[in-house]
């Protein structure tokens, strides 16, 4: 049983981990028909481990309502929600427009979707500010450069910040969205390198040892 | 669609931008409803793209086609779902393995030619023969800069060697290319956020106009009064409490 649970399993990462590894360094017809195949394959595996997130969902909404938690009430909703997008989304065949006229679908993404996503991370704006009013306590000079950055980027990226540079600085004959672009083309590309780099280099290790079973946490408990 | 359509949806979009900003005041059983719509919508949106976009042409229409070989995907996409039954969970191990097999053989050839070749690769160029030979000084200094700041920030994250003397002064000029990154990425958040507010704004703007019956206005209006009252009647126990 150890074989089928976990050997296979194993198995089965090492050999498509590696042969997709060798394929993108094998420049032929073979290699990059597997690798199509493989990149068809893997989003339709995707695809189903949706489901995973969704059911998770549904049974954690459903168990709210069936207990009769505090609450419970607005679990319905997250059906609704779902019901409101899925049944003209199939009516529509997933279809946005139809010529020039909005489906179901696509007013259901336009007035619902596209206002409740824009607004919930638009919200975030004011708690983001009310944050770095807290957080920005300038200790040392390192919290200095940092807040320097982020108020010169942000001054520089609005008309008002422009103008009121344009009156206080204006003397020196340094426009500040030139300040902005040399601070992101040359400085902060440094910063950005190294943090890539590190990256770069722990994602190849990690994606060694999970090719060669080394982690394994991913697979759960036995 | 029909204008009464497009109407009653302006009333919807900004009835719900005005619930979920309602909870900037307090929170309220509009915006837990409109939370947990929005935590719905989402899943369907999700659900009829992976529907739409991968399972009918990807896996339907090959099986129609007579292309068996999409069942062997299906299979172990499905073995995914075993995760529920705990007696049979193993079962998603298959599925799992295939997902970080493909994904860390793909990651390590991108991650080499993306973050590492190229990136060393930009911090050299302005070093080259050709560059230096057109002698523009400017993209010297700045190429200086980006090559001293970028080997300062290695120094600040390599830790097999102790950080004193001269490491402990490259490390110190790192962490202040590193603030420098830092703050701009939190500049370019906030950034990103208050544009997405002015959208918002935007279409209520748009929504309170006569076209739409003053949707925004009569929905905030609304609201307030609801505020008002669910204030005063909290209020009136505690006062009778007091007096008792």
């Amino acid at each position: 049983m150890t074989l089928i649970k976990k050997y296979i399993p194993l198995a089965i990462c090492f050999l498509v981990g590696l042969m997709t590894l060798a394929s993108y360094y094998v420049p032929n017809k073979t290699s990059e028909n597997y690798l199509e195949v493989m990149n068809k394959w893997e989003n339709i595996v995707a695809g189903f481990a949706f489901l995973l997130g969704l059911f998770s969902l549904f049974f954690s909404h459903y168990n709210k309502i069936r207990r009769k938690v505090d609450g419970w009430g607005y679990s319905l909703f997250v059906f609704v929600g779902f019901l409101v997008m899925v049944v003209p989304a199939l009516m529509s065949h997933g279809k946005q427009m139809d010529g020039t006229s909005l489906t179901g679908l696509g007013w259901g993404y336009r007035f619902m979707f596209n206002a409740l996503s824009g607004t919930m991370f638009s919200v975030l704006a004011f708690y983001i500010v009310s944050t770095a009013y807290r957080a920005f306590r300038i200790k040392s000079a390192q919290a200095g450069v940092l807040f320097a950055a982020a108020l010169v980027l942000i001054i520089g990226k609005v008309p008002l910040g422009q103008l009121m540079w344009d009156k206080l600085l204006g003397w020196t004959h340094l426009g500040v969205t030139q300040i902005v672009q040399w601070l992101m083309d040359v400085p902060v590309v440094a910063g950005r390198r190294g943090i890539m780099m590190g990256l770069a280099v722990g994602g190849i290790v990690t994606a060694l040892k999970i090719i060669f079973g080394i982690e394994r946490q991913y697979m759960g408990k036995d | 669609m029909s204008e009464t359509m497009l109407i009653f949806g302006g009333w919807v979009a900004a009835g719900l931008t005005i619930f979920l900003f309602s909870f900037l005041y307090k929170d309220n059983p509009f915006f837990k409803v409109t939370e947990h719509l929005y935590l719905g919508a989402g899943m369907g949106w999700v659900f009829q793209t992976v529907l739409f976009q991968t399972w009918k042409p990807k896996v339907w229409e090959p099986l129609q086609a007579g292309d068996w070989t999409v069942l062997i995907p299906t299979v172990l996409g499905l073995s995914l779902v075993t995760q529920f039954f705990p007696r049979i969970s193993w079962i998603s191990r298959y599925g799992f393995t295939f997902i970080m097999g493909y994904g860390s053989g793909l990651v390590i050839p991108l991650t080499i030619s993306t973050d590492l070749l190229k990136q060393i690769g930009g911090t050299i160029a302005p070093f080259m023969v050709s560059e230096i030979s057109r002698a523009n000084i400017g993209s010297l200094i700045n190429g200086s800069i980006v090559a001293i700041g970028f080997i300062c920030v290695l120094f600040y994250f390599f830790f097999s060697v102790e950080h004193k003397g001269v490491v402990k002064k490259a490390s110190n000029i790192g962490i202040y290319f590193l603030m420098l990154y830092f703050g701009a990425a939190f500049g370019n958040t906030v950034m990103g956020r208050f544009s997405l507010l002015y959208g918002r704004f935007d279409d209520l703007y748009k929504y309170s106009a006569p076209k739409y019956f003053y949707a925004t206005h009569v929905i905030l209006a609304a609201l307030v009064i609801y505020f008002v009252v669910d204030h005063f009647r909290k209020k009136k126990p505690e006062i009778e409490e007091e007096a008792a």
